[in-house]
């Protein structure tokens, strides 16, 4: 039971990533590989913060997102001078550099040592151990982030982001501010992943910077593309699915070492079936999303 | 100790020009980042391993197969995964996650079949490189240093003087026209799978011999391959060339002044300094797609 709690939380954490990342690649159309980035932003200022000077979680949390959406500003102004494959090249870039700064800034991160003993969160004076009252925290965020990007994405803003995603000259011609539009969503995009990696520091209690990678960050688009492109509930199921992914192969009675290969085959295999039926664009009706 | 730098610049230098080369070779005609490029690499090296030590094949036979093998990989993949996304009017961004995925496939395929840890094919004792005005350079990495040279002059030649390589630039130029005059641009596009992926087996199995394998090996080194073509910029040898010697110069000096797990983010910080100060790399030709 401990156990399905657990996955249930990394289910919750995932989702909250790849509807992130739905904002700026599904309603935006800016596919970024430096997602993971931001959640090690976040994941990392939770726990400096929390272990050297014991700011509380209510306070981590938007400082946390304040520096996550600084730098997705100073990323955004350098990567959106490129579009569609480079701008997915220039994120890589992004997101190995972010990567390196976690693994080798010795002074500041412990480099891969990581940093243990980060503190269960506390709410009010109540702190929050058991599993279940942080899966309870965690649902919470899931729905508010939830909410949130469906308000976005049905206001004007979220219109304008569906028309520049599909043709970008024509919506400027009708004098929408292009630019601003794809910095403010890939901006707001990187705010809300530090949220799960605040959660995820605290959770755990102890990170490195192996849990940021490169592959960390294809794992979160391919919930995306696999989920959907501009559909949120697709988001979240497609995580539940990759994460369950694994315990199910186990159960069927592979080993261990050859499951976890197996999850990223099936998931590499379906995202090839995804780009074959994306392969007109992913500016197409819902009817092509799985979920 | 300047001597050693300049060993190590050039020894890096020659590899990035070989692997970026090599995929210039596949991006140039189709336009879009064959990111399972990087497998071919990969697969060269695990093959020569499964050959050389796993079959006991001497060194002259499992190299040349390992060669055959991984070029194998290469054109298979665009046979059976990219020309039919071709066929759907696929844009340059799908078939760049479809190879992303594709990537993932064949990586963990080497993972479960030969395993995480770091495999070697060298066999002979370790010695000491010969000594050369004060810098120390081993025997594999005068052969790597020759070879790169070698193919990349041939590459040169053989792209502008042999009538493939004309059609390659021919489709690369404009494929529909190309169809019109009689080259059939699906079998050129083919051919240039094949040489990259030849060429980028030779560079697997070179960097194999010099510090061994792993199954993630091939994602960095086809990186720098891409960073130094981006430098360049597309469709300029001589651009590439210089992208891959800015490129190795500012990582080894990086290396010594600041310290070498740093060559990573300095080779994309170079890449991010030049989209935003010179979006067209060294030679110039308008082929990137930046600002509208």
């Amino acid at each position: 039971m401990e156990y399905l709690l657990h996955l249930l939380i990394l289910v919750g954490i995932y989702a909250m990533l790849s509807q992130s990342l739905n904002l700026s690649a599904g309603f935006g159309g800016m596919i970024s590989l430096a997602h993971a980035g931001f959640y090690g932003v976040g994941a990392y200022t939770a726990a400096l913060l929390a272990v050297n000077f014991g700011v509380p979680f209510l306070l981590v949390l938007p400082i946390a997102m304040l520096l996550s959406g600084l730098l997705a500003l100073v990323v955004s102004a350098i990567a959106l001078r490129t579009i569609d494959d480079y701008f997915i090249i220039c994120t890589l870039g992004i997101q190995v550099i972010v990567f390196s700064l976690m693994n080798n800034w010795m002074s500041l991160t412990k480099g891969p040592l990581g940093i243990p003993g980060i503190p269960a969160i506390s709410l009010f004076g109540v702190a929050i151990e058991s599993k279940w009252a942080f899966l309870l925290l965690t649902l919470f965020f899931v729905a508010l982030i939830f909410f949130f990007l469906k308000k976005l994405t049905a206001s004007s803003f979220g219109l304008t982001l569906r028309a520049l995603s599909e043709d970008e000259i024509f919506t400027q011609s009708l004098g929408k501010n292009v630019y601003l539009s794809k910095v403010i969503s890939f901006t707001v995009g990187a705010m809300l992943a530090a949220v799960p990696g605040v959660l995820y520091a605290h959770y755990i209690s102890y990170i490195d910077p192996t849990s940021f990678t490169v592959d960390e960050s294809i794992f979160i688009l391919s919930i995306v593309i696999i989920g959907g492109m501009r559909n949120l509930w697709g988001s979240v199921i497609a995580a539940a699915f990759l994460v369950f992914l694994p315990e199910v192969l186990r159960f069927v009675g592979m080993p261990n070492a050859i499951a976890a290969n197996m999850r990223q085959i099936i998931y590499g295999g379906v995202l090839i079936f995804m780009m074959f039926r994306y392969s007109r664009g992913f500016e197409r009706k819902a009817a092509d999303n799985l979920f | 100790m300047i001597m050693q730098i300049i060993c190590n610049i050039l020894l890096s230098f020659f590899i990035y020009t070989l692997i970026a080369l090599s995929f210039v070779l596949c991006y140039y005609p189709t336009r879009f980042f064959h990111i399972a490029h990087a497998i071919t690499l990969t697969f060269s090296a695990y093959f020569t391993y499964f050959f050389s030590q796993q079959l006991h094949f001497p060194l002259y036979l499992s190299i040349p197969l390992a060669i055959i093998a991984a070029t194998a990989v290469g054109m298979l993949s665009e046979i059976a995964l990219y020309k039919p996304l071709r066929k759907r009017n696929a844009s340059p961004m799908i078939l760049m996650i479809a190879s992303l995925g594709l990537y993932t496939v064949l990586q963990n395929v080497i993972s479960m079949l030969w395993g995480d840890d770091t495999k070697s094919v060298r066999t002979g004792e370790i010695k000491v490189g010969n000594e050369f005005f004060g810098a120390y350079i081993t025997d594999i990495q005068i052969i790597t240093i020759v070879i790169c040279l070698a193919l990349f002059l041939a590459c040169v030649f053989f792209m502008k003087y042999n009538r493939i390589g004309r059609n390659i630039r021919a489709v690369a130029s404009n494929p529909e026209l190309s169809n019109i005059v009689g080259i059939n641009s699906d079998r050129i596009i083919l051919w240039s799978f094949g040489i990259g992926s030849a060429l980028a087996a030779v560079a697997g199995i070179l960097i194999a011999f010099d510090t061994d394998m792993t199954p993630t090996m091939g994602f960095n080194w086809l990186l720098y391959g891409v960073v130094a073509m981006i430098i360049g910029g597309v469709g300029s040898n001589w651009g590439l060339v210089g992208g891959a010697l800015l490129l190795a110069t500012a990582q080894h000096l990086s290396a010594y002044y600041i310290g070498s797990q740093w060559m990573d983010a300095i080779a994309y910080i170079i890449l991010i300094l030049f989209l935003i100060g010179k979006p067209l790399g060294f030679s110039g030709k308008r082929l990137k797609k930046i600002e509208i």
